[in-house]
């Protein structure tokens, strides 16, 4: 180890003589030179009088670690200014292993600190490594070493490493003690699914859950999932349970240990409890490592992330480990899959029993609730109140095993079915609530096919990784014949090149970018409101495939996602033949299975009073035959022209690469730029003639705008996201609306300062005029009484923001 | 090493338990709290006898009743250049992991010696030259503690089986 003086000496310093010579052992603490510095202190001269005087001190350089001085680098006389190196000491250990603040080779005490002391033995090791253990620490250089060997075993054998998540991803578990009962019970409509059930009692998992029993529901194919995926990979678990859980569970799907052996990380050695981080596992670089987990953010979106699907087979119980990671942002998601899995079960059973599909509705919209409270309770994710939330934990399961979510929900669908079956036949209520509870057992149903594709995808990239590696490495050798020596080299380690590993994290993203890419689309009734549309967990994801995501919709949209119909986006869509209407079970199922899936069994029914706009062909089937060529011809003379506006899209943070934040300065910008764009616009004519032309086209193309919004005021508060009402009504509402709108313009403008606000009303105009100038629909409107109030609203708002950008800017830093 | 240690505990002791039996609740008390206790220096192992209860003193304001117990014990300190036999727990890439009854001791890779070698392919992991000497998980080791670090409530040591007649 070199010696390097530390920055605190009094330099410039002389070394006045060296103490030890090469070979000699030196100890901790002993002078190895001496050395004299020049300072001014204070001195009396006898007389009471202080004076200045500079004087020059001996001092001694002590040695801050044991062992044998190999080379000085300085000598007798040598003046230094600064810190150097001064002498190379062969340390006998250099405790890259330390165990409990122990030197693991030499037994020395590592967190012993002296006077001398600059950095703590203890740092020379700051990793851990071992999965089941914290008190084991290495350096880098050992880190290295061992990852290095496990690499090369890997490599040698045509393996990667897969780090699994326990709950949700390959099993899911409860401890509703309902589960219990219903086991036992053979006549009860669930028994059937239940059979696969394991269960396993924790008898010391903290306090208050004392002897709680778990039911685990193992994902069907695991085992078969497990088998063939270990040949292909090495696996880990990760978990966010506690040791003795992940034991537990290790030992039902993996008894005999051959495919997770001890690779098993708990929360108890995680080190954090509200992210999980692939460097607590792999140390050193995760080339080779691939991660299956249901939810994205604990990783922070990592590249090496496979998210799958929850699996959720106990109805409205989630991640019973995850009450301490933040608030799970897509419930509106999984609740949406469940919901689809229950109608499409619904259309099934559609001629039986309409009765049951309402039941089976019912309860999915019950587990919203139920999973919100879960939800909640897990709270955010400040460190300070982890006690608080593992209290909240507790409560948690006590409130499961009290509560029994599952026993309710069933008793509700009972109930439910025995109403119908009371109202439709008095006679023989309870032999049909019976057969309907037993065709009901898809309260617990057992359909999911998630592992079978999940094994394919892996094996598409196990695949892809090797393909590269072996390109790479025959490239290298044949580099290599050329030379005899490097021929020799390559004999040494056959099969192996760390060098030429490729990076997974490289290999999967692109993988799947290529899956949608080029798809715009816009979210419509799928996030709550007030989420951030760019950084919502489903976004985050359907980004990670390489989808665009925009906050409105224009002519370069090509999808919108509709979580329910009927939403003003939904209508204005129906305006652009190019885009698809789909279900949000499409955008899930094509992440998922990692395929642009046919949009044509997902599209969004769209209903007859929203469409009839006349921007967008008869029909959406109309639509969909043209709409290759429409569409081509649409962004192509569409965009050639449009660079301001491209820019606005990138600037805005909404292409693929850039980061999701969005902030002050960047909507500064793309304000700035919107400005531009239009001004650049209304360059041929004058001023007043644009606003003229404005209003004009404003009252004009009343209804068109009518969509637009609908999508700011959805935005603002959803007063009106579901406009249901019948046509004849929404002329009064309408002119309710306006008045409404004028007087609280302070607001509104307050309001359009979220995401797409900025934007907000300049882009929608601009947009709309293009799509004027495409396809010329803007006449043939109906003059509506309420046109002046309403284009005189725009306009006051046109000039509201021009004016004062700056307030728009701070309410969009209050939004957001 | 084992000692026979005289030590002290004060026992403070709930008035529902004042009558005949309280001499017994006492001893069970202090063989609950006591064995297996390991206070950071060393491991309490068991508990002989009690030389003296003491008299009680009711506490005022609570009405708790207070002993100092004196009693001997049977305790064990780890030193270092101490030969135990230990089990092991658990079998890593940095080296092995083995409990010598209530300590845990850790054998880093350098304190094995050089012809067993990591063995990660095999199920169970384990460390082998290649012969008849395996070490896995459930092993017995004979192992000298190499270091020993007291921790607030518990002891970790370093251990070696890179001398003669261990391992």
């Amino acid at each position: 180890m070199l010696l390097r003086l530390p920055p605190s000496l009094h330099y410039p310093i002389t070394v006045t003589s060296l103490l030890k010579q090469p070979g000699d052992a030196v100890e901790r603490d002993e002078a190895l030179f001496w050395y004299i510095y020049q300072t001014t202190v204070e001195e009396g001269d006898g007389l009471g009088n202080r004076v200045d005087v500079k004087r020059k001190f001996p001092t001694r350089f002590e040695s801050t670690v044991d062992g044998e001085i190999v080379q000085w680098k300085i000598a007798k006389g040598d003046v230094i200014t600064g810190p150097v190196d001064v002498v190379e000491i062969d340390e006998p250990c250099a405790h890259e292993v330390q165990f409990g603040g122990l030197c693991a080779e030499c037994g020395k005490d590592m967190t012993e600190a002296t006077y001398n002391t600059e950095v703590m033995d203890s740092y020379r090791a700051p990793i851990q490594m071992a999965h089941d253990n914290t008190t084991l620490t290495v350096s880098e250089k050992e880190a290295t070493r061992v990852e290095e060997d496990a690499k090369r075993r890997l490599l040698a054998s045509r393996r990667l490493s897969l780090v699994v998540d326990l709950d949700q991803t390959i099993i899911h578990a409860t401890v509703d003690p309902t589960v219990g009962e219903w086991k036992e019970d053979k006549d009860n409509p669930n028994y059937e699914a239940l059979k696969g059930v394991r269960q396993f009692q924790l008898i010391d998992d903290g306090p208050g859950m004392r002897g709680c029993w778990y039911y685990i529901k193992l994902r069907p194919g695991l085992e078969d999932f497990l088998q063939n995926v270990a040949e292909l990979y090495e696996l880990h678990i990760y978990t966010m349970g506690t040791r003795a859980y992940a034991q537990n569970i290790a030992d039902i799907i993996d008894p005999t240990r051959k495919l997770f052996g001890d690779r098993i990380l708990s929360r108890d050695e995680s080190g954090s409890l509200t992210a999980k981080n692939l460097q607590r596992l792999f140390p050193v670089d995760t080339k080779m490592v691939v991660i299956i987990d249901d939810r994205g953010d604990v990783w922070r979106w990592s590249p090496n992330l496979i998210k799958v699907s929850p699996y959720d087979f106990f109805v409205g119980i989630g991640d019973i480990n995850s009450s301490f990671l933040p608030k799970k942002q897509d419930i509106g998601e999984t609740n949406k899959a469940v919901k689809a899995v229950k109608e499409k079960e619904k259309e099934k059973h559609a001629k039986q029993e309409q009765a049951n599909g309402e039941a089976a509705k019912a309860g999915a919209e019950n587990d919203v609730s139920a999973l919100e409270q879960l939800v909640t309770m897990g709270g955010g994710d400040n460190p300070s109140l982890l006690k608080e939330q593992a209290n909240a934990q507790e409560e948690t399961i006590m409130h499961q095993v009290e509560d029994r979510p599952l026993l309710q929900k069933q008793k509700e669908l009972d109930a439910e079915d025995d109403a119908s079956a009371d109202g439709s036949e008095s006679s023989s209520s309870v032999e049909e609530s019976q057969e309907a509870a037993k065709q009901r057992h898809h309260l617990l149903e057992d359909h999911d096919k998630e592992l079978f594709q999940l094994q394919d995808r892996l094996e598409r990239v196990h695949l892809a990784f090797f393909d590269e590696y072996d390109k790479k490495r025959s490239h290298a050798l044949g580099g290599r014949v050329a030379t005899l020596r490097g021929e020799k080299a390559t004999h040494k380690d056959k099969d192996v090149d760390l060098k030429l590993v490729p990076d997974i994290k490289d290999i999967m993203p692109l993988f799947k970018r290529s899956v949608l890419g080029g798809v715009v689309m816009v979210f419509s009734g799928v996030l709550p409101l007030g989420t951030d549309t760019q950084n919502a967990d489903i976004s985050l994801w359907a980004k990670s495939f390489g989808v665009v995501i925009s906050s409105k919709i224009n002519a370069r949209t090509t999808h919108l996602v509709a979580g329910r119909n009927r939403t003003a986006k939904v209508r204005e869509a129906t305006r652009y033949p190019n885009v698809k209407i789909v279900t949000t079970q499409w955008l899930l199922d094509s992440l998922v299975s990692w395929r642009h899936l046919d949009e044509d069994p997902y599209l969004l029914p769209v209903h007859p009073d929203d469409r009839g706009e006349p921007l967008s062909p008869g029909s959406l089937e109309l639509a969909e035959s043209t709409w290759l060529s429409s569409s081509d011809e649409a962004t192509g003379s569409l965009w050639a022209d449009d660079e301001g506006n491209e820019e606005m899209f990138k600037s805005s943070g909404l292409d693929d690469t850039s980061v999701p934040g969005y902030d002050e300065d960047e909507q500064a910008l793309v304000h700035d730029e919107l400005k531009e764009f239009l001004g650049s616009d209304d360059e041929s004519e004058s001023d007043s003639e644009a606003y003229g032309e404005e209003t004009n086209e404003g009252s004009k193309k009343r209804k068109r705008g009518e969509g637009t919004e609908g999508v700011r005021d959805e935005e603002t508060g959803e007063e009106e996201g579901d406009e249901n009402d019948p046509q004849g009504s929404r002329l009064s509402q309408r002119i309710k609306r306006s008045y409404e709108r004028s007087t609280g313009l302070r607001e509104v403008a307050t309001a359009t300062g979220s995401i797409s606000g900025p934007s907000g009303p300049h882009g929608d105009e601009a947009d709309a005029t293009k799509a004027g100038t495409t396809d010329d629909q803007d006449d043939g409107y109906p003059e509506d009484p309420d046109d002046d109030d309403d284009a005189l609203e725009r306009e006051m708002l046109a000039a509201f923001e021009d004016d004062d950008p700056q307030a728009e800017e701070e309410a969009a830093a209050e939004n957001g | 090493m084992f000692f026979l240690k005289e030590e002290t505990k004060i026992i403070s002791l709930h008035p529902s338990y004042f009558g005949p039996n309280m001499r017994d609740y006492l001893v069970t008390r202090l063989n609950e709290e006591e064995e297996g206790r390991c206070t950071g220096d060393h491991f309490v192992i068991c508990v002989m006898d009690m030389v003296d209860i003491g008299e009680g003193r009711v506490i005022p304001s609570s009405g708790n009743a207070e002993y100092t117990i004196k009693y001997r014990a049977i305790i064990w300190k780890p030193f270092r250049g101490e030969t135990v036999d230990a089990v092991v727990t658990s079998v890593k890439p940095t080296g092995i992991f083995t409990l010598a009854g209530p300590l845990s001791v850790f054998i880093a890779r350098k304190n094995i010696p050089g012809d067993i070698k990591w063995e990660p392919n095999t199920v169970p992991p384990q460390y082998t030259d290649h012969a008849d000497q395996v070490i896995e998980k459930g092993t017995s080791l004979r192992l000298k503690i190499l270091g020993v670090k007291p921790d607030v409530a518990a002891i970790n040591a370093i251990g070696t089986i890179k001398e003669d007649y261990l391992g």
